[in-house]
């Protein structure tokens, strides 16, 4: 019977061994695949010129947020640029957010909040809804609710009943009540506060909790993974596929998996920039967006990739930072519209990206294809 | 706030401002007793040898016919009903309770099941259409009236009038799946004919500024997508209802009836004709769709004659094949009859340019309604047999369905669904509140400016002869105004018998107006007008936790910094619980402007005010808190200048429970 047993758990190990071998051996034979295909939308053809501070995806449309209005782009294309003259309540556009339920689209503006419905805007302000203050940063939606980050807090909109609720210091842990960003998880959604760190607030209980940095300290990170990296949040992005929650911060990046604290430094890290504008995370992938270019990071296998232009010469190069801190660098004939990054948004494996001077479409292709090819090049820079 | 003072000055010192206070509610207190007027409904029963519950009137509102066209399902709206009639036999053969007052009524694709809106208990009853029984109820959103099936029969569209918005429900689990937000008002709801869109009529305008023309909305819902497609503007109009849609080979318009007022000209002009007209909108997708969302072209005709005015359209059905669009006027007790092929030819030949004058133009009608029959007392829905041999009309306010032969152009019989041979005195003035009969070329009755049955409109009105042009008014509910006495914004009528009377005859109507025995059974139906259930108030009666704080500051006085409030600028001093949430007196809030010649205006109650958009006396706050954002700089209309905006959502969180 041991026999029997023994060979049997032998039988086990050797099967695991097996897979574990032949799906590594797939892995390995398979190409990195880099975004080297990058269209730009700028002023040069039709966009509107400056800062895209924001961009988000529905389908094959694309909605980007402007300086100078909201623009609809369909299958590529630039359809319409919204501006107050069409009835968007503020010229500059901070967010959007597209209700899956109802297609309806909200978008955050400096004027106020708009809702795009059936080819209409409608407006809400602060002397004309509950809104609690007409510089509106982030909006999400969360079935028939409808969450905004203003400068005065954060907003609750019931679809149904008409009803605003405002969160601020009065009625949550809110350090400060400048909120930039909101994300919405099945059990909780997630607030980025300027100053006052990320508070999440539990859909299920009703109760507010807040995270913020354990040493309190602006330049400096005495307690390493241990909370927040920094209070001053510009983003949060809960990954629900990972069950954790990153925030972006001017002062570097943090996730939270329930437990654990991961920080992240430009000195320890492949993130080209501790000025961190907007994180976005799926599956394995966790979307930096800097001021100095554009960072993919694998939590999984700890390699960082970074995209942005040559800051002199303006060419495409593509930063890779391994597990070891070695890197390399590739190059590649377009690139981002800007190296500044705002924000990001998926389209399946494709991604837009909003820079400081204009919308980029990046596509992903096989390395190897474009490395063979005249217009690519590869360098290690070693450690 | 002052009372009817002529002084400019606003407020005054601590003393004199709490002596004018215990006045005030001295007076309130006297004036919250129950009034002459607030005993009006005591009045109706004293009449016993008439008094009749309104319940056992069926009030036939919808209808639908199963698709071999032998029975037609009717909604009664009074009783609480749906009766199927055997369409051979014209008589009753089936009938089932519902939920409380039945609106609208849809059949399943394959007619088995029928769906019934129960705008007064905010749900669907679902019944058998073999069986006759009830299958069961889904809850739906608030007020709910108009309702379709799509064409696989999956989900079930319902215009949920109170709440602005439409709940799709899965007929499946009988869950409801989400809701979309319509645009005022929606009340009918139309699948179009190849299934991939469902119209939603609005029957108010959009909430706009009130010295711009109204412009509704007909929300059109992508069936596959579920989501809105478009929100067409149809400017110029209110009260649309009914949609009916022409086949492709008759144009493919969707048809639908509207309210066409001249609300920013003085009143006076109806003496003048074309004050108020009535007409068909006719809409369909543009031919060549430019970039964006698809659009619409939106045309409108008049079915008035020059001299005679056919109000308040309501129904509107079309042959299968196009031909004949009937539509009732319900305020004119009559059906038009009209040509599809002339209609088509008069807005195919008509340019561009001239739609709009087309849309103004009472010569028109004479080209394209070929009929005009006289029905029943408040006809509604209608709808045209499978075979196109024959059409039905529901007469609300006589209990019938009056039966058209198309063939033949004559109406061939008038079914009796039941109900009291007698009317009561309740059900007289109801009649009246109806018709237009009584104003002049029957431009308008009661209910073409307070639509569903005692609503306002939504528009303010230049009313006042003497001063054409200035004291635009933003029009009243007549829901629950019940012991809230006096009347009109500046107060002048002391009870619905004189603001009917000869006043109303002489300045509204412009016309002989009512007898006093009408005018008796008129206040007596007016003063039967109850607020809806109200859907931001717990069943239970528990406020929320806003409300609940919203209740504290309205009952408040003292300041968040805790200053005593003087007594007249509180809340509930003006705003009395004891009476509806009124004063009933007249008050000077600092909102008139220089189109004014009074300053003090008719405190106007509270009750129900979350579905009386837009407010104040001219209709210039078009949201609650614009009432204070924006119209009280100087706290004049209460102290308000120290709630921050939390405590201002909470106050209104509080009022929309009234």
């Amino acid at each position: 019977m041991e026999r029997a047993s023994a060979a049997s758990h032998g039988r086990k190990i050797l099967w695991i061994v097996g897979i574990f071998l032949l799906a590594t051996s797939v892995a390995a034979a398979q190409d990195p695949s880099f975004y080297t295909k990058w269209t730009n939308y700028t002023s040069a053809n039709g966009f509107p010129p400056g800062e895209v501070y924001c961009v988000t995806v529905d389908g094959n449309r694309v909605w980007a947020g402007t300086g100078h209005g909201l623009v609809l782009l369909e299958n590529g294309r630039i359809q319409k640029v919204f501006t107050t003259k069409d009835g968007l309540a503020g010229r500059a556009v901070m967010s959007v957010a597209v209700d899956r339920l109802t297609g309806d689209v909200w978008i955050g503006t400096f004027g106020g909040l708009s809702r795009y419905s059936g080819g209409q805007f409608k407006n809400y302000t602060n002397l004309t809804s509950g809104l609690a203050n007409d510089l509106v940063y982030g909006v999400a939606v969360q079935g028939q609710y409808l969450w905004v980050a203003t400068t005065a807090g954060v907003n609750r909109l019931d679809t149904h009943t008409g009803s605003w609720s405002i969160f601020n210091e009065s009625n949550a842990p809110f350090e400060e009540p400048w909120t930039y960003g909101i994300s919405v998880g099945a059990e909780k959604i997630y607030f980025a506060v300027w100053g006052g760190g990320v508070l999440s607030y539990d859909l299920a209980n009703h109760y507010w909790k807040p995270y913020t940095d354990p040493d309190g300290e602006m330049e400096l990170v005495l307690y390493r993974n241990q909370g927040l990296i920094h209070n001053i949040v510009s983003s949060v992005s809960w990954n629900p596929d990972t069950k954790t929650f990153w925030a972006s911060t001017y002062f570097g990046l943090s996730s939270y998996d329930g437990r654990n604290w991961h920080n992240y430094l430009t000195k320890d890290s492949g993130l080209p920039s501790n000025f961190i504008n907007a994180v976005k995370s799926r599956g394995n992938q966790v979307w930096a967006c800097t001021q100095k270019g554009l960072s993919e990071f694998n939590p999984t296998t700890n390699t960082w990739i970074t995209y942005r232009p040559d800051a002199k010469t303006g060419r495409g190069e593509i930063l890779i930072t391994r597990p070891d801190g070695s890197k390399r660098q590739i190059a590649s004939s377009t690139t981002l519209a800007h190296n500044y990054i705002l924000n990001l948004d998926f389209q399946g494996d494709d991604i837009w990206v909003a820079t400081a001077n204009g919308l980029s479409h990046g596509a992903r292709q096989p390395y190897k294809q474009q490395a063979s090819g005249a217009q690519s090049t590869a360098r290690s820079l070693g450690r | 706030m002052k009372v009817r003072s002529a002084s400019p000055a606003i407020g005054g010192s601590r003393p004199r401002n709490l002596i004018a206070g215990i006045a005030l509610v001295a007076v309130i207190a006297i004036l919250g007793r129950p009034s002459v007027a607030s005993a009006a409904p005591q009045a109706a029963g004293a009449d016993s040898g008439n008094y009749i519950p309104r319940s056992q009137y069926l009030s036939p509102v919808a209808m639908t016919l199963s698709a071999d066209g032998r029975w037609l399902y009717i909604a009664c709206e009074d009783s609480d009903l749906v009766l199927a009639v055997d369409t051979r036999s014209q008589k009753v053969e089936r009938r089932v309770h519902v939920g409380r007052m039945p609106r609208g009524i849809a059949l399943s694709p394959g007619g088995k099941f029928l769906y019934v809106s129960n705008e007064d208990s905010n749900d669907v009853t679902e019944v058998d259409a073999e069986t006759f029984r009830v299958r069961r109820t889904l809850a739906v959103g608030w007020g709910p009236v108009g309702l379709t099936t799509d064409r696989a029969g999956k989900v079930l569209y319902v215009a949920n009038t109170l709440g602005d918005d439409i709940s799709l429900v899965d007929l499946k689990s009988g869950r409801e799946l989400k809701r979309l937000e319509a645009g005022h008002y929606p009340e009918y709801v139309a699948l179009s004919r190849d299934g991939s869109r469902v119209y939603v009529a609005n029957l108010l305008a959009r909430v706009a500024p009130v010295d711009q023309p109204p412009v509704s909305e007909l929300t059109v819902i992508d069936t596959s997508r579920q989501i809105v497609a478009a929100r067409v503007d149809v400017p110029g109009v209110i009260q649309m209802r009914h949609i009916a849609e022409l086949p492709a080979i008759a144009g493919g318009y969707l048809l639908v009836p509207f309210m066409r007022p001249k609300n920013l000209n003085p009143l006076v002009q109806i003496q003048q004709g074309w004050y108020l007209t009535h007409g068909l909108a006719a809409i369909r997708p543009a031919a060549v769709a430019s970039d964006g969302p698809k659009k619409y072209q939106v045309a409108e005709v008049l079915l008035d004659d020059i001299d005679r005015y056919y109000a308040d359209g309501f129904g509107v059905a079309a042959t299968p094949d196009g031909r004949w669009a009937l539509v009732t006027a319900s305020g004119a007790n009559v059906v038009s009859v009209v040509d599809s092929a002339k209609l088509r030819h008069l807005l195919q030949n008509t340019p561009p340019a001239r739609q709009q004058e087309l849309a103004n133009r009472l010569d028109s009608a004479s080209q394209f309604v070929v009929q005009r029959f006289p029905v029943g007392q408040n006809p509604t829905d209608v709808l045209v047999s499978p075979d196109s041999r024959f059409a039905y009309i529901a007469n609300r306010m006589d209990d019938t369905v009056s039966v058209v032969d198309l063939g033949r152009m004559r109406i061939a019989s008038t079914i009796d669904l039941g109900g009291p041979k007698e009317i009561s005195r309740e059900r007289r003035g109801e009649r009246l509140f109806f018709n237009a009969s009584h104003c002049y070329q029957g431009q308008m009755a009661c209910a073409t400016c307070h639509p569903h049955e005692g609503l306002s409109d939504g528009l303010a009105w230049s009313l006042e002869t003497p001063q054409l042009g200035r004291d635009v008014v933003e029009n009243r509910t007549l829901f629950g105004i019940d012991g809230t006495s006096p009347f009109k914004w500046n107060g002048k009528n002391p009870n619905l018998e004189t603001q009917d009377g000869p006043r109303t005859a002489m300045y509204i109507f412009r016309s002989q107006g009512f007898s006093p025995k009408q005018v008796n059974d008129l206040v007596t139906y007016i003063h039967s007008l109850q607020l809806p259930r109200n859907p931001h108030l717990a069943p239970n009666g528990h406020l929320t936790d806003a409300q609940a704080r919203g209740r504290a500051i309205f009952f408040r006085d003292r300041t968040t910094d805790g200053r005593l409030i003087p007594p007249l600028d509180r809340c509930y001093t003006c705003h009395s619980p004891l009476t509806r949430y009124t004063s009933r007196v007249s008050m000077d809030v600092g909102t008139a402007t220089h189109y004014d010649t009074i300053h003090a205006f008719d405190v106007p109650q509270l009750t129900g005010v979350s579905t009386r958009q837009p407010y104040l006396h001219n209709g210039e706050a078009l949201e609650l808190e614009d009432i204070w954002t924006i119209f009280n700089p100087e706290d004049k209309h209460g102290i308000t200048s120290d709630l921050n905006k939390a405590q201002l959502n909470d106050l209104i969180e509080f009022l929309k429970t009234l």
